[in-house]
């Protein structure tokens, strides 16, 4: 069961940046499963969850972006109140320093799913088992 | 109003001052060409012998020095003196470890006062005047030199150094200085300053500035003199020579005037190195003939400039330099701070980022600002933002180490930055340096 990656991409902080980067994977048929933004006045961190990273990873550094992989946590809860509370419970109680985290749509209507970076990825991947929360592979999230 | 420090000399013949300057030419080339062997080398190569140089008429015959042969010549290599008959060095920033240091003897510094007591006087200067010296003090020159010339000149000295504006405009009043020097832009910070706190030029007793170490303009002049209620002179120098001082303007406000009986000046084509004759635009080149510790011959400037002999108002016959109207290389002057775009490429080099880059230089509330636009490094790149900023910082951090001002550093994409055939456009100056 391989974990889950992220595939980020360095973009300038001007108009049509964005574009580039979605046209280029819409060309190649890639789809963007989860994405998270985060910016300076210079430049912005594009990160984003697809189906297929080692594709969208070639096709992005072909075109001369600066883009880097990296393994994430990924996981599915219900969408209730409290439910995330808890996540960050098992983590904390591991003491797992939490990078950034972001909310992309679940498998359900009644689910919702989360990117989330950590330094320490096993020791997060082991607490959220033993926590029993479900946590998505590489291969679900390219399906 | 005979407003003079040494009418003798400022006020000489034309026919005196070449008759002096010869004098000194020829001693101060055998001075060199017997110990310093670099210039001796270069005078070798180019067949000149020191008897090849027997009045002002034969400076064309020797060779040339330029900032390359300063770095090369580094640390000691065109002292003409002992070490132990030196009292104190200056520097101008330069290149990884290589900067420009100048040595004084003690008679080099007392000449080097005079140049500044000189300009001093002419900006209405005497022994009852209260001089607030706001320029950098250390290894700058700036601070040293008006300082060595408000004292001689016997005003009341404050050597503020830069900075702390409140505190300059604290002392300015209780002490009631009376002649600023600094540079023009810091004037015009200071004026800022000044009515922002709700005051006028009336409640200072300001009368005269004397303002240099950077380019500035008419319209920066008016503006300067309208908000701190002062006359604005201009003061040129630089290191190698030995500081402020070289040239000083004079009541009429048209240029400055030459100390040319310490430092003789050509203009020359700076393509063939042809010497231009008067009133031509070329390059300024310095032969100092006074100078003992670090006496360049033929020293190229770089800037830019033309030379004047016509009579002026205020009674001196020292040649006038225009205010120099630009640069025959690439050195941009920022915030008083010589800054040569090489310098920023060794740094990005030295740090793994690619050599293009985007320098850009405006001047901003009377402050001049520097930016830099680097193509990031795609290996360095990581999706935590703390990483990336700590990038940036440490980039602005090793390009201040390097140039003694605080650039904002600019992280862009990997081959964003416009490649053009030929010359590349490195630089974009939007500051308005000259009229």
């Amino acid at each position: 069961m391989a974990n889950a990656k992220q595939i980020s991409v360095f973009v300038d902080n001007k108009p049509n940046q964005l574009t580039g980067v979605m046209a280029l994977l819409k060309e190649s048929n890639i789809n963007v499963r989860a994405l998270s933004l985060a910016d300076t006045s210079d430049f912005g961190i594009l990160r984003m969850v697809v189906n297929d990273t080692d594709k969208a990873e070639k096709v992005l550094k072909n075109a001369s972006y600066a883009v880097t992989v990296t393994e994430i946590v990924a996981i599915t809860i219900p969408d209730s109140p409290g439910q995330l509370s808890r996540v960050l419970d098992i983590l904390g109680a591991e003491n797992v320093n939490l990078e950034y985290l972001y909310a992309f749509t679940g498998a359900s209507d009644r689910s919702v799913s989360f990117v989330i970076r950590v330094d320490d990825i096993k020791l997060a991947s082991d607490a959220l088992t033993k926590g029993g929360i479900i946590q998505l592979t590489e291969q679900d999230l390219s399906e | 109003m005979a407003n003079y420090w040494n009418q003798e000399i400022e006020c000489m013949s034309y026919e005196d001052m070449k008759k002096l300057q010869s004098e000194r030419l020829v001693a101060q080339v055998k001075h060199v060409y017997e110990n310093v062997e670099y210039y001796r080398n270069l005078m070798d190569e180019k067949g000149v012998k020191p008897e090849d140089i027997q009045s002002v008429d034969d400076l064309h015959k020797l060779p040339f020095l330029s900032k390359a042969d300063l770095r090369d010549a580094y640390p000691y290599g065109l002292l003409a003196k002992p070490l132990n008959e030196c009292v104190r060095i200056h520097s101008t920033s330069g290149t990884t470890g290589k900067r420009v240091v100048a040595f004084y003897t003690q008679n080099d510094i007392d000449l080097w006062d005079d140049c500044c007591a000189r300009a001093i006087v002419a900006a209405g200067g005497t022994k009852d005047d209260v001089c607030q010296v706001a320029y950098g003090f250390g290894l700058f020159t700036g601070g040293a030199g008006l300082n060595g010339g408000s004292h001689k000149v016997g005003c009341l000295t404050l050597p503020m150094s830069s900075g702390n504006t409140d505190r300059q405009i604290e002392f300015m009043r209780d002490l009631g200085s009376t002649i600023l020097c600094c540079t023009p832009s810091y004037a015009a910070y200071i004026g800022e300053t000044l009515h922002e706190m709700g005051l006028t030029s009336d409640d200072i007793s300001l009368k005269a500035g004397i303002f240099g170490a950077e380019p500035w303009t008419e319209e920066m002049r008016k503006s300067i003199e309208a908000s701190l209620g002062i006359k604005a002179y201009d003061i040129y120098g630089l290191t190698e020579t030995s500081g402020p001082g070289v040239a000083f303007e004079c009541c009429e406000q048209t240029g400055m005037h030459i100390n040319e009986d310490n430092f003789i000046p050509e203009i020359i084509n700076p393509d063939t190195g042809e010497v231009l004759p008067e009133g031509e635009v070329g390059e300024l080149v310095f032969t100092s003939i006074t100078k003992e510790a670090f006496p360049l011959l033929r020293y190229r400037t770089r800037d830019l400039c033309v030379l004047s002999r016509k009579k002026c108002s205020c009674g001196r016959t020292l040649i006038k330099m225009r205010k120099p109207m630009g640069r025959s290389d690439d050195m941009l002057i920022i915030r008083g701070v010589n800054v040569f775009p090489s310098q920023i490429e060794t740094v990005l080099i030295e740090q793994g980022y690619s050599p293009n880059y985007l320098i850009e230089v405006d001047r901003k509330n009377n402050t001049d600002t520097l930016d830099i636009s680097v193509e990031m490094n795609p290996d360095q790149f990581s999706d935590k933002m703390k990483v990336m900023q700590e990038q940036e910082k440490a980039l602005a951090l090793a390009i201040k180490t390097m140039l003694g001002i605080n650039p904002k550093v600019h992280l862009v994409s990997p081959k964003s930055i416009t490649r053009s055939e030929g010359k590349a456009v490195r630089v974009i100056d939007r500051r308005k340096l000259h009229d």
